[in-house]
């Protein structure tokens, strides 16, 4: 068993021109964590998800590096966070997308692609060997409904 | 500090060839920056006793401990303060004492970074108000540019005036054994006079122009800066021990208290009152993140830099370069003073300060003879401490707590550059050596 037999293949993905509203819309309508960004050529750029979007809503000194860890002081109302979020709407994906998540190659053994998805606590995209194009992608409710149907 | 050890004759080359060789490389080393500086001063260090200039014993003599234990000492008292919330509370206090007017909160945050610098290091206290600076110019809508450029000069301004504000002070004032309120008598006032005169650039640049909508004011303004203390316990028993340093460091000298004692019985204080309420497994945990507070990259880059400049000396070639020096000033103390404080000024600027000054202790410590005496060469130490303190505000690479600045600065997306940052701070740092230069002829030569 390989990441290849357990990944879900055609998953929902986003264009790198996408706007940030139109990607909020989708992950929040369906529920995603988060959404692979891929290009018209089919390549994988990186993961736009909720994290990106509170990441726009949460003041930078906070979230940057060395940032400040104690925020309570600070009481901003969901107008205040809305309005931000307002801010770069227009904007797309590729400004906010995470591009440091952790790709697997499809003939991963099946144990080390669990253990990543353990560790990482986000779905894995799985990228051809050699290229850069989006198989599937490996989340949770794959994993759990192959092993449960086992 | 004069070297009680002889350096030996290494297979068949001369002693002082070598080590000044090894001294050089170590500088271009460091300046280069391919390297971390730790690894190169620790390498140069052992390769001083592997090479036969000096042994073991004599390496460890080289190694000024009072400068340690008051920086390690010191690191372990912030490392527990700021977890208290009392950095946050100050900055948001501050600009919240001018209505958050933009330039109001700018002068604020200059004040706070300044006196936070001159009792602190100045790397934690950037990294402490830096954060809050960018909060604040984010929810005004304005660059923080002109407020981190400000600070950054707040900082090396501020840490010039006292004995435990920079680095430089340290080591200057360990080796000649001058007291805390040495420091704060000669060189607080000319703070006092720097300070205030690079606000009216900064205010002719940018100031005059920072303008923020009176909604986005209200922002700052409804910050709760009670809410950014976490722990009130802490935040007591913080303030007591740095009470207790400062009254230390004041009054310690007369009673033969070295600077680095007061530090470390402040640190050992303050780590029994903050872990006496824990269990065992809690103490550990909390010991282990208070340690690692400690910037043990500095520590042993100090060390390793003790080592190689004791090294060097003891080969004569520093004694050397001190008697070349006054014939260069024609043996003139005025002279001397003054272009020792412009020469570290522009080194300060371009080069780390920590071995620039590590260096010229040794070279200035030979010229007392010359100049009749230690009494006579205090406007040369004096010299030294301005002109490598303030020289540090010349380039974004003069001080550690620059690139720190400059750091949050990337982050935040508005950077730093180094060549225009150079082109307005450089003018700046001159003219506070230009007034310094003033200060030290009227009051001392």
């Amino acid at each position: 068993m390989t990441a290849a037999t357990i990944m879900l293949t055609n998953p929902t993905v986003l264009k790198p021109t996408d706007l940030i509203s139109t990607a909020a819309r989708c992950i929040m309508e369906h529920r995603y964590r988060s959404v692979p960004v891929v290009d018209e050529d089919g390549c994988y750029m990186g993961m736009f998800g909720v994290n990106c979007l509170l990441r726009q809503v949460l003041p930078k000194a906070a979230i940057m590096e060395d940032g400040l860890e104690n925020v309570s002081f600070i009481h901003e109302t969901l107008a205040d966070l809305h309005e931000r979020l307002r801010e770069v709407e227009d904007e797309p994906v590729t400004v906010c997308m995470n591009t440091e998540v952790e790709t697997l190659p499809p003939d991963t053994p099946l144990i080390k692609t669990l253990l990543l998805l353990y560790r990482t606590k986000t779905s894995i995209p799985v990228v051809e060997t050699g290229t850069c194009k989006l198989l599937g992608m490996i989340s949770y409710w794959d994993v759990g409904r192959h092993i449960l149907s086992a | 500090m004069h070297p009680t050890h002889e350096a030996q004759v290494i297979f068949g080359i001369d002693p002082t060839l070598y080590a000044g060789v090894l001294f050089v490389l170590t500088y271009v080393l460091i300046i280069t920056e391919r390297m971390n500086r730790a690894i190169i001063s620790l390498s140069a260090a052992c390769l001083m006793i592997l090479g036969g200039v000096l042994t073991q014993e004599a390496a460890f003599e080289g190694v000024d401990f009072n400068t340690l234990g008051l920086l390690t000492g010191m690191m372990v008292i912030v490392g527990i303060t700021k977890n208290s919330g009392v950095f946050q509370y100050l900055a948001i206090w501050s600009a919240k004492k001018v209505n958050a007017d933009p330039w109001g909160i700018l002068v604020m945050l200059v004040v706070v970074t300044a006196v936070l610098s001159a009792l602190l290091d100045n790397v934690t206290t950037v990294l402490l108000i830096a954060p809050v600076t960018l909060l604040i110019t984010d929810a005004l809508k304005i660059s923080a540019y002109p407020y981190l450029f400000a600070e950054i000069f707040a900082s090396n301004i501020g840490g010039t005036a006292t004995l435990i504000g920079d680095p430089p002070n340290i080591m200057i004032g360990s080796a000649v054994g001058l007291s805390f309120n040495d420091f704060l008598f000669n060189l607080a006032p000319i703070t006092l006079i720097i300070l205030p005169l690079t606000m009216i650039p900064i205010y002719l640049i940018w100031g005059r122009r920072l303008d923020s909508a009176p909604k986005y004011r209200e922002k700052v303004m409804a910050y709760r800066e009670q809410d950014a203390i976490t722990d009130t316990r802490l935040l007591k028993q913080s303030l007591f021990v740095i009470a207790l340093v400062l009254v230390g460091f004041t009054l310690g000298h007369q009673y033969h208290l070295q600077p680095a004692t007061v530090a470390m019985s402040g640190a050992a204080l303050l780590l029994v009152l903050n872990n006496f309420p824990l269990n065992s497994k809690e103490q550990s945990k909390t010991v282990h993140k208070t340690f690692c507070e400690v910037e043990w990259v500095t520590i042993f880059f100090f060390i390793g830099l003790f080592i190689v400049v004791y090294g060097l000396e003891t080969t004569g070639l520093l004694e050397m370069l001190a008697h070349r020096v006054i014939e260069l000033t024609g043996g003139d103390l005025a002279v001397t003073a003054i272009a020792i404080m412009w020469v570290s000024a522009v080194a300060s600027a371009v080069v780390d300060n920590i071995p620039f000054v590590a260096t010229m202790i040794p070279l200035i410590e030979n010229m007392t003879e010359t100049f009749g005496g230690t009494e006579q060469l205090m406007p040369v130490w004096w010299s030294l401490a301005l002109g490598s303190c303030l020289g540090g505000n010349g380039s974004l690479i003069g001080a550690s707590a620059n690139l720190i600045v400059a750091g949050f600065a990337e982050r935040e997306g508005q950077p730093i550059r180094f060549l225009p940052f150079m082109l307005a701070a450089f003018p700046l740092m001159l003219m506070s050596i230009l007034v310094s230069s003033v200060y030290l002829y009227l009051r001392y030569l």
